[in-house]
């Protein structure tokens, strides 16, 4: 095997261990209304969920190669990446993506650790961000695109990141309100029962969503390192055991349920009843397909959490922690910079060290940091038995009240 | 950056009214799809005072009911459609009004 043959197939490990951190990471922005009003059993729903990404992945054929272009520049307009990167057999591009993933790697376990529904697209884009300043300076970053149409890192993730949860917020206020007068004078036994079928409905739409969505990020990358390193001459399609392994990967990351993170939207921001349940998750629904359909590119977990926010506040009477939303969107500021700052170092260390050398330490370093993670959630752990658990104001820091105020 | 926040408030504008008709319009007649349903059962199915027996099962209510959730499922399906065309190069078009799938320009 080449060196570059060797850090190619770490790539191709991370990139789907990417993918896998991005299906547990994400199951909460579909299921956690369904799991928190008792619509599904938990088990239940992170295998719908699991199943529905699985089959939108397939179903997202789209070409996805030039996903990167968004935000860095290592690739001409068509998918191939640039020639200046490609010498050597793609070592010096194969690092920056190997780095890059890295990045959004660890910081997707760290906000998971944490249970902050942080957005994965972020998280993937901060690290390759990062990894490409480190590589290729502050130049190498597509920082605002050409001035044609909605690009760049301002263009695609900055400002969709800060207009998407307000409008899936307005859409989902207005629902709940509405839902809320049309069915005064009905006996809630009648409702809840109606309502669970509407979560169940709408919470999968969401799921097929987030799988035609998210998946085809990673069969993008995966992609380009395949190129980058002669494997693959073809820019209009993504070989198709790429397209089989990232389904796979995304499918089981979600199915695995990444119950500290649903636990957070479900239980600590608002307590949720069904027709909240099923007003967020339309919402959900309906701004990330319109999104999708207009170009406008955004994360589905700050549209997840503005939908929920908003069915907190359109109905009367609801009680919304904002402290934890507060403390959600401060992980949705620094996400961006710091699976960049993971990033850049992953990247400088692997080029100190050099080809295979400078790979394989920098997979180490990150088989590393996910097995201590994984050994500190150990120690409160949360499964499909407890995700439900009343919010214990001691253990997560929400919004108190004062001495004697009551509430 | 003036130019990337000119064409965000144009997609997102259409994005909001979207998002309104189909996120809230569409649970909207869900939820008065569950009301007729509780007006067509009656009984039980709606507040009424204790010790009485309820309002008087309106036939009428489960008809407007099921007619209500048959157009919710089709706002659905047009979601799914939505879905598979675009993975597969292809898009909605409203042009005649009622949806067509065209090829992506």
């Amino acid at each position: 095997m080449t060196q570059s043959t060797v850090i190619l197939v770490l790539v191709i490990v991370t990139a789907l261990g990417f993918d896998f951190t991005n299906g547990f990471h994400d199951t909460a922005n579909a299921m956690a209304t369904s799991i928190a009003t008792g619509a599904l059993r938990p088990k239940m729903a992170v295998a719908l969920s699991g199943f529905l990404n699985l089959v939108g992945a397939f179903l997202s054929v789209e070409v996805a190669l030039t996903v990167t272009n968004a935000v860095v520049k290592l690739q001409t307009s068509n998918g191939t990446p640039k020639e200046s990167l490609t010498a050597d057999g793609g070592v010096a591009l194969l690092l920056i993506i190997l780095a890059g993933l890295v990045g959004g790697i660890v910081w997707n376990l760290l906000t998971w650790l944490l249970g902050l529904p942080s957005s994965s697209s972020h998280a993937l884009f901060g690290g390759l961000i990062g990894a490409t300043v480190a590589g290729l300076g502050w130049a190498g970053v597509n920082w605002n695109g050409n001035g044609t149409k909605l690009d760049g890192v301002v263009g695609k993730v900055i400002l969709p990141a800060i207009m998407s949860p307000v409008v899936a917020g307005i859409v989902a206020a207005v629902g709940t309100w509405l839902i809320y007068r049309a069915v005064i004078g009905v006996a809630q036994k009648y409702t809840d029962n109606g309502f669970r079928w509407g979560q169940i409905g709408s919470a999968s739409l969401v799921s097929l969503a987030h799988g035609t969505n998210d998946a085809q990020k990673t069969m993008g990358v995966i992609t380009l390192a395949l190129i980058a390193s002669g494997h693959w001459t073809d820019t209009k399609n993504i070989p198709f055991w790429v397209k089989v392994c990232c389904a796979l990967a995304i499918a089981l990351g979600t199915y695995l349920g990444g119950w500290r993170i649903i636990r957070t939207p479900g239980k600590g921001l608002v307590e949720i009843s069904p027709p909240q349940g099923m007003a967020a998750e339309s919402a959900s629904a309906a701004v990330i397909l319109a999104s999708s359909h207009l170009g406008f590119a955004l994360s589905t977990t700050h549209v997840a959490t503005g939908s929920i926010l908003g069915s907190g506040v359109g109905r009367p009477g609801a009680q919304v922690r904002w402290r934890v939303a507060g403390r959600m969107v401060s992980a949705w500021l620094i996400t961006l910079p710091a699976a960049g700052i993971v990033g850049a170092i992953m990247w400088y260390i692997g080029d100190a060290l050099g080809g295979v050398a400078g790979a394989i330490v920098i997979f180490v370093l990150l088989l590393a940091a996910a097995g201590y993670m994984y050994l500190r959630s150990r120690q409160a752990p949360v499964g499909h038995h407890n995700v439900n658990d009343e919010w214990d104001e001691s253990t997560a820091p929400v919004e108190r009240v004062p001495a004697g105020t009551g509430n | 950056m003036g130019n990337n926040l000119q064409f965000s408030f144009e997609a997102i504008w259409k994005v909001l009214l979207a998002g309104l008709i189909l996120g809230a319009g569409l649970p909207l007649l869900f939820a008065l799809g569950v009301r007729s349903l509780a007006w067509g059962a009656g009984g039980e199915a709606e507040v009424h005072a204790d010790g009485t027996t309820g309002p008087k099962p309106q036939p009428i209510g489960t008809v407007l009911g099921w007619l209500l959730f048959a157009v919710v499922l089709a706002g659905i399906a047009l979601g799914i459609t939505f879905i598979v065309a675009s993975g597969f190069g292809k898009q909605l078009s409203f042009e005649h009004i009622f949806p067509t799938i065209v090829d992506k320009h």
